[in-house]
């Protein structure tokens, strides 16, 4: 008698748990409900787009089969440009770009996030810093507008002006000649992202801990020491990070902005990949060929991406995966 | 006497310390000054006669003043389309985004949800093995999206990281409001706009405006997928100002219409503007209205990227 309670009564305590721990499974179908749009947007422009690279290996024929994916097989026979100069000349320039863009811009912005953190008075910081920012949100067709009208020939121009007032000689046609081009790639860059690439900084440096600062002001370090030995080791996480997805994009370039400040005079001396893939893939139609390029690059970022995490990893623990 | 006693207690600067500090301002201020003059620029020269601009560089004030560039932008026709274009779709696009994003990353913020990690794979997938350019038209060229104002809203609505900074958001909630709720009987829906979306506001808001300013700046979609003229947003009709010769027809439009009145006033300060002049008008009208909501929105999107970003 008194185990047959005994049994009821812990029955009951499960089914008790049973129900608790149901509440939150229950209508759990509403949560994939969530996931849906996600899941359904991932699958139609992200993985349909990837197996279409597949036209990679084919000789593309848009009228076979659907999305002319029953186009003929060929193999390899698209990736024959890895072995012809004009694809060396044209990732050795992007390569070129990448890495002079990289080792300019990318220190600018930590320095310019550490001058701001030795700045005193806030409003006055706070101001400077939202200068900083609003280069940011004007877009790589107004940036290259400006630019045409700075550097053009015409008497409007205010830096040949500048430059014949100063050093004489004749205006110079910037934008025609591309052996500027890279210079102005890069001081463009640069006017564009250093102020909005301090946030990831401040945000990092926002995290250190007064007190160190303090004990070290104690123990009688100088501003530059403080730099040295407590900022800069806190800003390492933040700044391996950036770099992984930096070198990841060594091959490839911004589209935005090189396609903007191109023109068609000097356009064969001056593409990158991403422009030879819109050229002719898109304009041209070259859709197989421009596809195992677009591939091919896919593929060198990834092993960037890949080499980079590795490293920073052994070096300093930290990585994206 | 205690007041003799009384020292300073402020370390004192040394040398060095002061002249970096000297020059860290002086550096701040052409800092300043050099991200501001193009603006500036930008802004005189659109209201500078245009024939006069031709003549020399203009500094710092319009030389002639007029608003004549104005008047013929803000009579063209075709920018009155691209404005409603922009502005839908930096609208719609944003709202359906950031909600996207904001379901999934709630969803994923449950730690119990079978098959959790199966799907995050499946989410972080197309990050490291994308789509090229030709395959992404290839897409959504079958997906009849091309000529599609759909074009603008879909392809970009969902993006992992977005998902993951939301997430870690959404994990500073405490578990104990949400179980109470659904003692009380709500559903997971009720939980999600009742409570997760209120607490979120700094998160949403930071992500709305990058979207926003992110629609409004993106000239890709126009490259790639639109040859439709009533679907050219303002960023396209100003490259294509800037590249091509819209900007004479811009001037040729509006000059027959205004021929009659310039003949009549026989004025030679009417006379109509320059394609340089008419740029910079349309710039200003394409550029300047993030501007203006950009410091309104500053103190959110910094505070939402400070947390989400250290989280994450």
């Amino acid at each position: 008698m008194e185990r047959n309670i005994e049994t009821a009564v812990l029955k009951k305590n499960r089914i008790k748990k049973n129900i608790k721990k149901d509440i939150k499974m229950r209508n759990i179908g509403t949560l994939y409900l969530f996931l849906l749009p996600a899941i359904l947007i991932t699958l139609i422009f992200g993985y349909l787009p990837m197996i279409s690279n597949v036209i990679a290996f084919m000789d593309y024929d848009m009228a076979k089969g659907w999305m002319g994916l029953a186009s003929p097989f060929v193999g390899l026979k698209n990736f024959s440009f890895l072995h012809e100069s004009w694809f060396y000349h044209l990732s050795l320039r992007t390569i070129n770009y990448s890495v002079v863009g990289l080792i300019f811009g990318f220190p600018a912005s930590l320095i310019l996030a550490l001058l701001f953190n030795e700045l005193r008075g806030k409003t006055y910081k706070k101001v400077v810093q939202t200068i900083s920012y609003i280069p940011n949100f004007v877009s790589w067709v107004t940036i290259a507008g400006l630019t045409y009208m700075f550097l053009t020939v015409e008497p409007e121009g205010l830096i040949n002006t500048i430059k014949v007032a100063f050093f004489g000689g004749e205006r110079i046609s910037f934008m025609q000649d591309p052996k500027y081009f890279l210079a102005i790639i890069v001081i463009t860059g640069i006017w564009k992202g250093i102020g909005w690439g301090t946030i990831l900084y401040m945000a990092a440096l926002s995290t250190l801990d007064e007190q160190i600062y303090e004990a070290a002001e104690v123990d009688g370090a100088n501003r530059w020491a403080k730099t040295r030995y407590i900022t800069l080791p806190g800003l390492v996480p933040t700044f391996c990070i950036l770099l992984i997805f930096a070198l990841g994009g060594l091959f490839s370039s911004n589209f935005d902005q090189i396609f903007n400040l191109q023109n068609s005079v000097i356009r064969d001396d001056v593409s990158t990949i991403n422009l030879y893939t819109y050229f002719n893939g898109i304009v041209n139609q070259q859709y197989s060929l421009t596809t195992a390029v677009g591939l091919f690059q896919g593929i060198v970022s990834f092993i960037l991406i890949y080499i980079t995490n590795t490293i920073t990893r052994k070096l300093s623990d930290t990585g994206i995966f | 006497m205690i007041k003799l006693i009384k020292k300073s207690h402020k370390m004192k600067r040394s040398t060095s310390e002061i002249v970096f500090d000297n020059c860290n301002n002086i550096f701040m201020v052409v800092l300043a000054l050099v991200m501001m003059y193009p603006f500036w620029y930008i802004l005189i020269l659109a209201f500078n006669n245009g024939a006069d601009a031709a003549n020399g560089p203009i500094w710092f004030w319009p030389r002639k003043f007029t608003l004549d560039n104005f008047t013929y932008v803000l009579n063209y026709p075709g920018l009155k389309s691209a404005t409603f274009v922009t502005v839908a779709r930096c609208i719609v696009a944003p709202i359906f985004s950031v909600t996207v994003c904001m379901m999934g990353a709630y969803a994923l913020s449950k730690r119990f949800l079978p098959n959790r990690k199966a799907i995050i794979f499946f989410l972080m997938g197309p990050m490291f093995v994308g789509g090229t350019v030709v395959s992404n038209y290839l897409v959504i060229a079958k997906l009849h999206l091309l000529n599609n104002f759909l074009v603008f809203v879909l392809p970009g609505a969902f993006a992992y990281f977005t998902a993951v900074i939301m997430r870690s958001f959404i994990d500073g909630i405490p578990m104990e409001i949400e179980e109470s709720a659904m003692l009380d009987g709500a559903s997971y829906f009720t939980i999600f706009w009742r409570i997760i979306v209120p607490l979120s506001k700094p998160c949403i808001a930071a992500f709305l405006f990058f979207a926003v300013v992110g629609s409004w700046l993106d000239n890709q979609a126009n490259l790639l997928y639109i040859t439709k003229k009533s679907l050219y947003t303002l960023q396209y009709l100003l490259y294509l100002v800037l590249t091509s010769n819209e900007s004479r027809s811009i001037i040729d439009m509006h000059s027959q219409q205004i021929a009659k009145r310039v003949s009549e006033m026989g004025n030679s300060a009417n006379q109509p503007p320059t394609p340089t002049v008419i740029r910079m008008a349309i710039m200003v009208v394409v550029t300047f209205p993030i501007l203006f909501i950009y410091p309104f929105f500053q103190k959110y999107f910094i505070k939402g990227m400070l947390t989400g970003s250290v989280k994450a």
